[in-house]
């Protein structure tokens, strides 16, 4: 494995890892009653988005598993923190790999985690060599539907009631895509028009 | 809350009740087998390995903490033979959660007996054990094993493709789930007052 090269550039964002100049572009959006509505770390007021920050901050890379890998999602023009997305490696033996994402409201709608994400799950694949990539979403949070759907994720597990969540019974989707699948989702949107057969 | 229920529990046709010593060879004649081990995490046991799976199990008859289980053996009323066994884990005690399982005599498949017995079980999760949400799980490949949990009223959850590794193989998995409410309103069908 070559070593992780980063910033990442995607088309309008810029991927790198989080510095501690990022509290306030964080504290914009991580600590929203919308935002906190589905996410699982509670940051809710200034304290706890500093911590979140440090905890963040040191999501650098993936080692070994347990290890998480966080992006900050920069705006290229603006250069304004929209967001983050986040790759945990669950499972060694077993190539597994969870992401999870978290937007300010004032940016979404644009595409920018679908975005952010494509180049994660190209990461998680490419790089790392992931064999599934999972997220989990709560089944009121449509936005998170659809955009897994987007990324050409199957539906995997509805749980219903299977937990507590912020003091309600819980609602629970896992969505999924092997590598094998994402590398053929990829490849058939690449494809240059020439070479199609009919 | 915690579970202490009073053994044996009996059904129509079967009585569920603790491990004793002298099952050993019962649980033997199925768990050595090659078929009935197929879709477990055990491979198949020895004769030394099952004596030590019924000691353990003769202690698992209450629901104190999480994690704990209640193992019971079945046995046939007809001619007092052990044909399998039940268990039911109690996986979260904030949530009310737990999760059922079986492993049945393949001499004795098709009477309905495994369904019986866990439908027994449920009365037990929900009914004194106070359970929200019970979850049974199998590999996809085991139609028998998911095809009991339909006819216990349980929904299919969750289809897991590859997200583990079991035997050396990629794992594929159903989870199926009943809720306190769905338990309910099946046995109020069949016992209207």
């Amino acid at each position: 494995m070559s070593s992780l090269s980063l910033p990442i550039q995607t088309d309008r964002l810029v991927l790198r890892t989080f510095e501690r100049s990022d509290i306030d572009g964080l504290s914009a959006y991580h600590a929203l009653p919308s935002v906190q509505r589905y996410v699982f770390s509670r940051t809710r007021d200034a304290s706890e988005v500093a911590s979140a920050l440090g905890i963040m901050r040191g999501h650098v890379s993936l080692q070994r598993p347990g290890d998480t890998l966080t992006l900050a999602m920069v705006c290229k023009g603006e250069k304004v923190l929209v967001g983050h997305v986040s790759l945990h490696w669950s499972d060694a033996t077993a190539g597994q790999g969870e992401v999870r994402f978290c937007i300010n409201p004032a940016y979404a709608g644009q595409g920018f985690t679908r975005e952010a994400l494509s180049a994660l799950y190209d990461l998680a694949f490419d790089h790392f060599h992931i064999h599934r990539v999972f997220a989990r979403c709560d089944g009121r949070n449509h936005h998170s539907i659809k955009l897994m759907q987007q990324m050409g994720m199957r539906l995997e597990a509805h749980y219903r009631e299977h937990a507590l969540f912020q003091g309600e019974w819980d609602e629970e989707l896992h969505f999924a895509i092997l590598d094998r699948e994402w590398q053929r989702w990829t490849k058939v949107k690449d494809l240059p028009v020439r070479h199609r057969v009919a | 809350m915690s579970l202490y229920p009073v053994y044996p529990l009996r059904t129509e046709r079967l009585t569920l009740r603790p491990f004793t010593r002298g099952d050993v060879d019962a649980v033997y004649a199925y768990r050595r087998r090659e078929d009935v081990t197929r879709y477990l995490f055990d491979t198949a046991l020895s004769r030394e390995e099952c004596a030590l799976a019924v000691q353990q199990r003769i202690g698992q008859l209450a629901l104190e903490a999480e994690g704990d289980k209640i193992i019971l053996g079945v046995e046939l009323d007809d001619n007092g033979a052990l044909i399998g066994e039940v268990s039911l884990i109690w996986r979260s005690v904030e949530a009310r959660q737990g999760e059922v399982g079986w492993i049945f005599d393949p001499n004795y498949h098709g009477h309905g007996y495994a369904t019986e017995a866990a439908n027994a079980l449920l009365d037990l999760a929900f009914g004194p054990g106070a359970i929200h949400r019970v979850a049974a799980r199998c590999d996809v490949r085991n139609e028998p094993s998911w095809r009991l949990m339909e006819r216990l009223g349980m929904r299919r959850e969750a289809h897991f493709r590859e997200h583990a590794l079991f035997k050396s193989q990629w794992d594929e998995e159903f989870i199926y789930a009943i809720l306190w409410q769905e338990w309910q309103a099946l046995r109020g069908e069949q016992t209207p007052t």
